[in-house]
């Protein structure tokens, strides 16, 4: 187990029509064990990465390699053996009980024509026992809270047995203490082993759990490294284009950005 | 929703022969049940096995297809597409079939088979063409459901301008058999056709079935099913063009039957099935029951003459629509 | 006393009333009243006329006013010189402008519910539009009569009518001893169509010595079932070369006795396709088929 789980080098990614394109040379790693953050403003390019990574976007240029593997050479399948990955956007057009939906998880690992076997059965009910939501597996998913529905996709991505999980914004809509919750989850997963790469806007609450945070801006890679090399007041002010000031909160122990009032009361 | 269990699908299976078994046995002829089960075996009364073999047997057979293509494509489709509202003829190609038909009539030529090949032909044509206009507008050819959607409904406003150019002038009868084609009809078909329909119904249904795993993922988005490791747009071109293929096969055997696509796999979803594999399973088999009534009813409502079993299947229309708006509301 | 007195007035009204009905009718009629309830006055003799039904178009011909005819319908064909006359379109809602085009003294029409806006607008524009049903026997006979009147040809006219009745007259005179068998006349297939009472068909049917099974229907094509044709089970089928081959190929019809004993009488549709001129000739024909062996032309 040696290497990287996810490589990205030099990525290009261009939307057709467009003069710039989305992603500009992104080089970073995935390493297994650790939580790795991908932060920046709207329009960064994270989404774009993880397009990239579904190869729903063409690479321009550059490669993208999964545990050694390149990309191209692996089909859609292989893929999603290897790595799980929790798209931003999810419709449950028509819902179906949890049980279900997580056993969707073992998708990649089926035979066309196989029923799930008893390996399979014991893989969704440990997936949904890691994610906390083994409770829950008779409930509808259109009855699920947002804290519960992102625990029960992170079952399901937990159900291919990959090592790698991939979240593009999980906890966008979830409260304060969903969100804490779900982030030491991932934290626990990562301690298991698995290569935790979590896109998202939430620098605070990256700070205090990603190892390494690849800070985006227009598509190039501002910044990589531990949460204190990349959130310098400076350098996140220009990128977000609002002034703002890092702190360092003891009870934390991580960094903490603080955006500022751009116009005082007069 | 309930909750199916196994006895359901005995059920439905009792009430599909139940409702076949009506379907031989009633007419302008009274035929008693027994000399059915007999004539159809071969044996009893000589004109009794011609009317059941020749009149009765054919009419519940293409009905039956009919209503299992039609169901399997519409929610293949629903699914595909994550959209309830999804039917067998969005990719024109009811349009397309129903120009090929009406061209076809308007040269003259009421032989059913040729009837039959212009009308698959002409939805060929048509699906071909949304997936070039869909393709064309879309960004980079990503198949983007809804850029699909509208590509049908485009070709399908030409297809209309189309048959209404060509029936314009025509000579009434032509007017009416065009007319009376596009309403549907499960009459009109002989032995040859209704063979060739159940050719492309099992082989495109099993094809579905086949797929029927990758439908499951695909209707959770096409990022996640990407991410299930769906290569999503092959998969999902395939499906469309099989959905098409089911449906334009059973428009050049009966003419436009429509909202069978559309309610069937509702029913059958709110019995209980959820993955699409027993999903199609029921459907083809609630759709084939369904029709099969409606044909009945088409013979049986207005006698002697027969109503097109389209407007039958309209009507189904309203309480389904009323039950939507109910749910959206 | 008064009820004497009423009494003389009412008598002396009634007859006063008689005697000016009475002078009415020495008048010869200015006026004439189509089946649209429409009234036309007589005029002069019309030198631009427009038929825009087969069935006049041929009695235009007939009675010897087809060279002014200046407009006819697509499918006004017969009789050949027909051919000449401009094609102006459809018979039903015609185009109000190319037959307005043609500056006709004379429109005649089908009264179809259809064309009532079409009369209305060419009557309008001036021109005298004569509205008739043609359905019936009789209804030709009614056209034939009305429309000598209008084009100033009554003579011609009433020979046309009476050599049309004397030839039905003596068919029917032929065949009225004669067993009546049941007889189905396929028109159309998909939907199928046949005739129903209303039809001038199921009357030459009669005239030739058959019963139509639907000619209890009063409309004038309806549309039936294969299976009600099955059950009624008419001794002889009636079509056109193009049914006959339908029939001839469709095992569903083959169950149909009449076709399992080959009595499918194929006629000429050009000859029964419009309540006209040839009805006479018509019904001699459908006799010959229905009654090969009393028959003979």
């Amino acid at each position: 187990m040696t290497g990287p789980m996810i490589h990205f080098e030099d990525v290009v990614v261009r939307y057709p029509g467009q003069k710039t394109p989305a992603l500009d040379g992104a080089s970073f790693d995935v390493p297994r064990g650790a939580i790795t953050a991908v932060a920046g403003p709207n329009g960064s390019g994270k989404s774009t990465l993880v397009r990239a990574l579904l190869r729903r976007q063409p690479l321009e240029r550059g490669r993208i390699a999964i545990d050694g593997n390149d990309l191209s050479h692996l089909t859609q399948r292989e893929l999603a053996q290897r790595i799980a990955v929790a798209p931003q956007r999810e419709e449950a057009a028509f819902p179906m009980k949890v049980g279900e939906y997580v056993e969707l998880g073992r998708f990649p690992r089926l035979g066309l024509w196989e029923s799930p076997s008893a390996e399979d059965e014991q893989a969704v009910k440990r997936a949904m026992l890691r994610a906390g939501v083994n409770e829950f597996i008779d409930r509808r998913t259109d009855e699920l809270s947002g804290g519960e529905w992102q625990r029960v996709r992170i079952a399901r991505a937990l159900a291919q047995q990959g090592n790698a999980l991939v979240l593009d914004e999980p906890t966008t809509f979830l409260d304060m203490s969903h969100e804490m919750s779900l982030f030491e989850l991932l934290d626990s997963l990562a301690n298991d082993g698995l290569a935790v790469l979590i896109v998202s806007h939430q620098l605070n609450l990256l700070a205090r759990f990603a190892s390494t945070i690849v800070l985006l801006d227009k598509g190039r890679v501002a910044a990589v490294g531990t949460p204190t090399d990349v959130m310098s007041g400076p350098l996140l002010e220009s990128i977000y284009a609002w002034p703002l000031v890092v702190t360092r909160d003891p009870a934390a122990g991580a960094p903490a950005l603080i955006p500022l009032r751009r116009r005082t009361v007069s | 929703m309930i909750d199916h269990r196994s006895w359901h699908w005995s059920l439905a299976i009792l009430v599909f022969v139940v409702v076949c078994i009506a379907g031989i046995a009633t007419g302008a002829i009274r035929v008693p049940v027994a000399d059915v089960l007999r004539a159809l075996l071969g044996s009893g009364d000589t004109s009794s096995i011609a009317i059941v073999r020749d009149l009765r047997l054919p009419r519940v057979v293409l009905a039956a297809l009919i209503g299992a293509g039609l169901a399997m494509s519409g929610a293949a489709l629903q699914g595909t597409l994550r959209n309830g509202l999804a039917e067998p003829y969005l990719l024109g190609v009811s349009g397309g079939a129903a120009v090929g038909a009406v061209v076809a009539f308007a040269f003259g030529i009421s032989n059913s088979g040729w009837i039959a090949l212009a009308a698959f032909a002409g939805a060929a044509v048509a699906v071909l063409l949304a997936l070039l206009v869909a393709r064309a507008a879309g960004r980079g050819g990503r198949g983007d459901p809804r850029t699909l959607l509208m590509a049908g409904v485009v070709i399908g406003a030409f297809a209309n301008a189309v048959i209404m150019v060509s029936l314009a002038n025509a000579p009434p009868n032509t007017i009416r058999g065009a007319l009376w084609w596009m309403m549907g009809s499960a009459g009109d078909a002989s032995w040859q056709t209704i063979g060739v329909l159940a050719l492309s119904i099992v082989g495109g249904g099993a094809a579905l079935i086949y797929l029927a795993r990758d439908i499951d993922v695909l209707a959770l988005g096409e990022e996640p099913a990407a991410a299930l490791g769906v290569d999503v747009d092959r998969s999902a071109r395939t499906i469309y063009l099989l959905s098409a293929l089911l449906a334009a096969a059973t428009v050049a055997a009966a003419g436009l039957v429509g909202f069978v696509g559309l309610i069937v796999p509702h029913i059958v979803r709110y019995a209980g099935l959820r993955r699409h594999r027993p999903l199609l399973f029921g459907s083809a088999l609630i759709g084939a029951t369904l029709v099969v009534a409606a044909d009945l009813a088409a013979r049986t409502l207005r006698p002697p003459a027969e109503l097109p079993l389209g407007a039958v299947t309209a009507i189904l229309g309203v309480p389904f629509f009323l039950a939507q708006l109910r749910k959206a509301a | 006393m008064p009820v004497l007195r009423t009494r003389i007035l009412v008598i002396a009204f009634v007859a006063l009333g008689v005697a000016c009905a009475r002078k009415d009718a020495q008048t010869p009629a200015t006026s004439l009243t189509d089946d649209f309830g429409d009234t036309i006055v007589v005029g002069p003799r019309p030198t631009r006329i427009v038929s825009l039904n087969p069935a006049t178009t041929e009695i235009m011909f007939a009675i010897g006013a087809g060279d002014r005819l200046v407009g006819r319908t697509h499918w006004d064909l017969y009789p050949a010189a027909a051919a000449k006359v401009p094609d102006l379109g459809t018979g039903i809602r015609p185009n109000i402008e190319a037959v307005l085009g043609a500056r006709p003294q004379l429109v005649l029409l089908y009264a179809s519910v259809d064309n009532r806006n079409a009369a209305q607008r060419f009557r309008a524009a001036g021109v005298n539009t004569l509205s008739l049903k043609t359905d019936r026997i009789e209804h030709f006979f009614r056209a034939t009569q009305l429309i000598g009147l209008l084009v100033g040809d009554t003579a011609r006219a009433k020979l046309v009518a009476d050599s049309v009745r004397k030839s039905i007259e003596s068919v029917r005179a032929k065949t009225s001893g004669l067993p009546k068998p049941t007889v189905f006349w396929h028109i159309w297939d998909a939907p199928l169509i046949t005739i129903g009472g209303g039809s001038y068909m199921s009357q030459l049917i009669d005239i030739a010595g058959g019963t139509n099974i639907y000619g209890d229907r009063p409309d004038v094509s309806p549309q039936v079932s294969i299976e009600d044709v099955i059950k009624r089970n008419p001794t002889y089928i009636i079509t056109g070369p193009e049914g006959a081959d339908k029939i001839k190929k469709d095992p569903k019809w083959a169950i149909a006795p009449a076709v399992k004993a080959g009595r499918v009488i194929v006629v000429d549709t050009a000859l029964v396709g419009r309540p006209a001129v040839r009805l006479g000739e018509a019904a001699i024909a459908l006799a010959s088929l229905i009654h090969p062996k009393d028959f003979t032309r």
